[in-house]
């Protein structure tokens, strides 16, 4: 039965194949098809099934549509790609090396031929199952709750010799740990680290001193290693029975195949561990015999030297194989032993999986700034008038880099660290006169902006006592009250206490965006975007301005990732003057709109306020987009996710949206709730109650 | 007797893990006011009661409370169908009939509510009600009792200098492993290698104190575990109600403890 159904699979494969070569031949060339068509079968085999490989093809076909010149490259190295990575896994993959190159083709076929160092960092992340530094606070937290144990942890991406360590390794009080162990799944990673640290923790407890290596032959280091590891697991499990559970699944050997040192000394390791475990070997039981009667010195190191020298003896006379320099510590969660023996002179560790102790931390590169501004204050330019430099000077050589934000990928649903640079730069001095002008040409409009912002109550509750009128009885004012009446005086007849908002407490951070699409005209209108947003900022800065609120206006576009302009037309705690009102009226527009990177910059300005509320409103006229971005959802869930770390902060996000058409991907960064579509400025005043009883509710 | 219904007929089960009983016995035959201090659910409050018992006293307890007032304490003015009437507060009660007066966690009190214990306790041992124009001379069985929390002390919440001074203090800690055992499965009847483990369990969330946790969990707490366990839930199962989401909601944390619960499970 399986046969037909087999072949009619190949030939369901074989149909996909077909179709695929077509389409690559026509969006990358005949080169690439020919590729494809070489590489099938490699990667057929690896994917295992037809599912798999159909999805495969998908990815394969959509690459080659968006960076032709590099499927041919990629493919001809697909087996060693496709070792680690599942198909989503590989999209991943493939998605970042789009991302990252951001049409540059020279840069992608770097990429994907792996000769970018950036491909195989990211073939490492999404290779990674599960990194330990997700579940690192937590397995710390365990160590400290068994033991009281504060060790260093260090996550460690490359041993000295270059390839990904395999196991645990201890070393001077630090312990290394694997960033990732390759090829165990989620749940499984979890126990794994947690196995593995618990097993050095042990060690930490139980081992006092390291042995000296002297004489002994790496089989027998190797031995008196493992016999080591159940000491000091034996003893941790009398304290913590319930290690034995923890543990106990890692050993999976059986008994029976061949005599190999490598399967015997993996048996003997489950032997020594699991009660039930049955094997005839001779070896192994004796192993095991000798280590359980010596169970009443299980608490002196020199035991595991004594019976690890034996059983080494008698391995050593079975003539088995065994390979020092291929040898690894089996069960997984066991350290490579490095951290047990003392060498005397420096030289190369005969035994062990990893020869090199002293290993590589691969840091995050941090060459950024940190995000606490290094100019004072966003000092911007003060010579009124005259304006700084060209405006068509638009390359911005005196941008000064002041903060990295991670950015979130919808598509393999984690953020990417360190992903954009925020780029500030100075706002040009302008004619404040233009905006003076039109606040007076609509006097009415300003004074009723005015007079919304002033009738929104934003402050801490506050409880006023002996009112004469509220919703609560003042009982001591009763009393008192009563008490007068009594002797004969004229009671107070404030008996009474509210709770009222009575502060404003609010600080506002006024988000402009200035980006290409804002000089386009208003739907229907005559005025820019941009002069909408501007004259509409204008009205609440005065109003903010005459009540004493603190805000700050700032404005954002962006260039690419690397480059997300920054502009501060006024800073909060300083003077909304002719010199702030002028560079108001000077901003242009230009290049496009990184959204998430600005409001994650805006809110880390805005988190170091110390008022009751915290508004961010951002003003914007258009999809988020740019140029090194080709999904449409991208950008906008990735400002989905920037706004909900704002609220997190206990920071509120408010849109003002220009765009008639953007109320889908508005309301999927802002919610429903928090985004109000103008379209004339006359509209605004009809508008900002629904935003302040928004915020005071 | 007006404090009748303070008095403690029934012996409140108490084990002493120190010299705490004596001490407290000759302070109290001085009459000197007495501060215990030592971590939440380590048996203050049941010390006390221990205490009022064996000396044969009614005691009157106030759980002490941010918005509590200096009337809270000392009494206040009520209104009744004829006028006022002077009502004593739990504090007046004690020192006019001779009762042990003990404030628990008296630092969540205000400072400026806490004032009104001065008078009582040095020489004076008076009481000055100013509402009524009364000076309340204290009962010679009175004595007062507070208790402190040295672990959530902050700038905000301290006991003034002046009134530190005032008390001598009995510190209280978690008793040790086999006495604190022997205090779980006596409190709730159950075997004594559950409460052993109860106990190992609870040393893992201590040291966890630091470094996550605010508090590890207290012998109030285990001992509610240890309740759960003898009503037949699973030890595991007890322990995350009792021991673990009470006093954290962050995930790791529970995880962890979570993780090292299961490790001293047999």
């Amino acid at each position: 039965m399986d046969g037909p159904a087999q072949s009619t699979g190949a030939s369901g494969e074989d149909r996909a194949l077909a179709a695929s070569l077509d389409a690559v031949k026509r969006a990358a060339g005949a080169q690439a098809a020919h590729a494809l068509a070489q590489a099938a079968p490699k990667a057929a085999r690896r994917l295992g099934t037809a599912e798999a490989f159909a999805a495969w093809l998908g990815v394969v076909e959509r690459l080659a549509a968006q960076a032709p010149e590099s499927v041919d490259a990629l493919l001809g190295r697909i087996e060693g790609v496709l070792v680690d990575l599942d198909v989503p896994r590989f999209e991943a993959w493939a998605l970042a090396g789009l991302r990252l190159a951001g049409g540059d083709a020279a840069r992608r076929r770097a990429y994907f031929a792996l000769e970018d160092p950036e491909a195989l960092r990211w073939l490492e992340r999404a290779a990674a199952d599960l990194g330990f530094s997700t579940v690192e606070r937590r397995i710390k937290a365990y160590l400290t709750a068994l033991w009281g144990l504060h060790p260093p942890v260090r996550a460690v991406t490359a041993t000295g010799s270059g390839g990904p360590p395999r196991r645990t390794s201890f070393a001077g009080g630090v312990i290394r740990v694997p960033e990732s162990f390759r090829g165990v799944g989620e749940a499984a990673a979890v126990a794994l680290f947690r196995a593995s640290l618990a097993h050095v923790a042990a060690h930490f407890r139980f081992t006092p001193r390291r042995f000296p290596v002297g004489s002994l032959k790496p089989l027998q280091v190797a031995l008196v290693s493992l016999i080591e590891d159940a000491r000091v697991e034996q003893l941790a499990i009398a304290e913590f029975p319930g290690l034995r559970r923890l543990w106990l699944p890692f050993h999976v050997a059986e008994p029976g195949g061949p005599p190999a040192a490598p399967a015997l000394m993996a048996r003997l390791s489950r032997a020594l561990l699991d009660p039930d475990y049955r094997d005839d070997d001779a070896w192994v039981r004796k192993g095991r015999r000798l280590f359980l009667e010596a169970r009443a010195d299980w608490g002196d190191p020199a035991v595991s030297r004594r019976i690890g020298g034996l059983i080494g003896n008698d391995l050593g006379q079975m003539r088995v194989q065994f390979n020092a320099r291929t040898y690894v510590v089996e069960p997984a969660y066991r350290d490579d032993n490095m951290g047990l023996w003392e060498f005397a002179d420096r030289s190369p560790p005969p035994g062990g999986g990893e020869t090199v102790v002293e290993s590589v931390r691969v840091d995050r590169i941090d060459d950024a700034p940190s995000p606490d501004r290094e100019r004072p204050d966003g000092e911007p330019p003060e010579e009124d008038g005259a304006p700084h430099r060209a405006a068509e000077d638009d390359d911005g050589a005196d941008g000064v880099p002041v903060a990295r934000y991670p950015e979130w990928d919808h598509l393999i649903g984690r953020a990417r660290e360190d992903w954009t640079t925020v780029v500030e730069y100075p706002a040009e001095a302008g004619d404040p006169h233009r905006i003076d002008r039109m606040l007076e040409e609509r006097p009415d409009l300003a004074r009723r902006v005015t007079a919304l912002v002033r009738a929104a109550k934003v402050g801490r509750p506050t409880r006023l006592r002996r009112q004469s009128e509220g919703d609560r009885l003042d009982l001591n004012a009763c009393v008192a009250a009563a008490v007068s009446r009594r002797l004969g005086e004229r009671p107070d007849p404030r008996v009474y206490e509210r709770s009222v908002r009575r502060e404003r407490d609010l600080s506002v951070l006024v988000l402009l965006d200035v980006s290409e699409s804002t000089n386009d005209k208003v739907l229907g209108g005559i005025t820019s975007v941009l002069g909408l947003e501007r004259d509409a900022t204008a009205l609440l800065a005065r109003g903010m301005a005459e009540l004493g609120d603190p805000f700050a206006i700032h404005a954002f576009c962006s260039n690419g990732r690397d480059d997300v302009h920054y502009l501060r037309v006024k800073d909060f705690g300083r003077p909304y003057d002719a010199a702030a009102r002028g560079r108001l009226a000077r901003l242009r527009g230009g290049l496009s709109t990184r959204i998430g990177a600005a409001l994650r910059h805006a809110g880390a300005e805005l988190a170091r306020q110390l008022t009751h509320r915290r508004l961010l409103l951002i003003v914007t006229d258009g999809e988020p987009s740019d140029v090194d971005v080709y999904d449409r959802r991208y950008l906008v869930e990735d400002g989905r996710h920037a706004v909900m770390e704002l609220a997190q902060r206990g920071i509120d996000a408010f849109c003002v949206g220009l765009d008639p058409a953007g109320d889908a991907y508005l309301t999927r960064m802002f919610g429903r709730r928090n985004v109000l579509q103008i379209d004339r400025l006359e509209r605004l005043p009809d508008r900002l109650p629904t935003l302040y009883v928004r915020l005071t509710a | 007797m007006p404090l009748s219904d303070y008095l403690i007929d029934q012996e409140p089960w108490y084990r002493s893990i120190g010299d705490e009983v004596a001490l407290f016995e000759a302070a109290y035959a001085d009459r000197m006011p007495m501060m215990l201090k030592g971590p939440t659910g380590c048996g203050k409050t049941r010390f006390v009661e221990h205490m009022a018992w064996r000396l044969g006293k009614p005691l009157v307890t106030v759980a002490c409370h941010e918005d509590m007032t200096a009337s809270d304490l000392v009494g206040r003015f009520l209104l009744d169908a004829d006028g006022t009437v002077w009502h004593d507060g739990p504090l007046t009660l004690a020192v006019r009939h001779g009762a042990i007066c003990y404030l628990d966690e008296i630092v969540e009190a205000r400072q400026d509510t806490t004032v009104v214990i001065h008078p009582l306790t040095d020489e004076r041992r008076t009481l000055p009600l100013e509402k009524r124009n009364e000076l309340v001379r204290a009962h010679p069985d009175f004595q007062l009792v507070i208790s402190y929390n040295p672990g959530y002390q902050s700038v905000l919440k301290d006991l003034k200098e002046s009134t530190k001074q005032r008390f001598g203090a009995i510190d209280f800690g978690y008793p040790d492993a086999a006495v604190e055992a022997e205090i779980v499965a006596h409190e709730a009847g159950v075997s004594r290698e559950v409460a052993a483990t109860l106990v190992r369990i609870a040393e893992r969330s201590r040291n966890l104190k630091g470094h996550g946790l605010d508090e590890g969990a207290s012998t109030r707490m285990l001992v509610y575990a240890a309740r759960l366990v003898r009503r037949g839930v699973a030890l595991e199962a007890a322990c995350q109600v009792a021991l673990v989401l009470p006093i954290t909601d962050d995930p790791d944390i529970r995880d962890a403890l979570g993780a090292a619960i299961t490790a001293c499970a047999a």
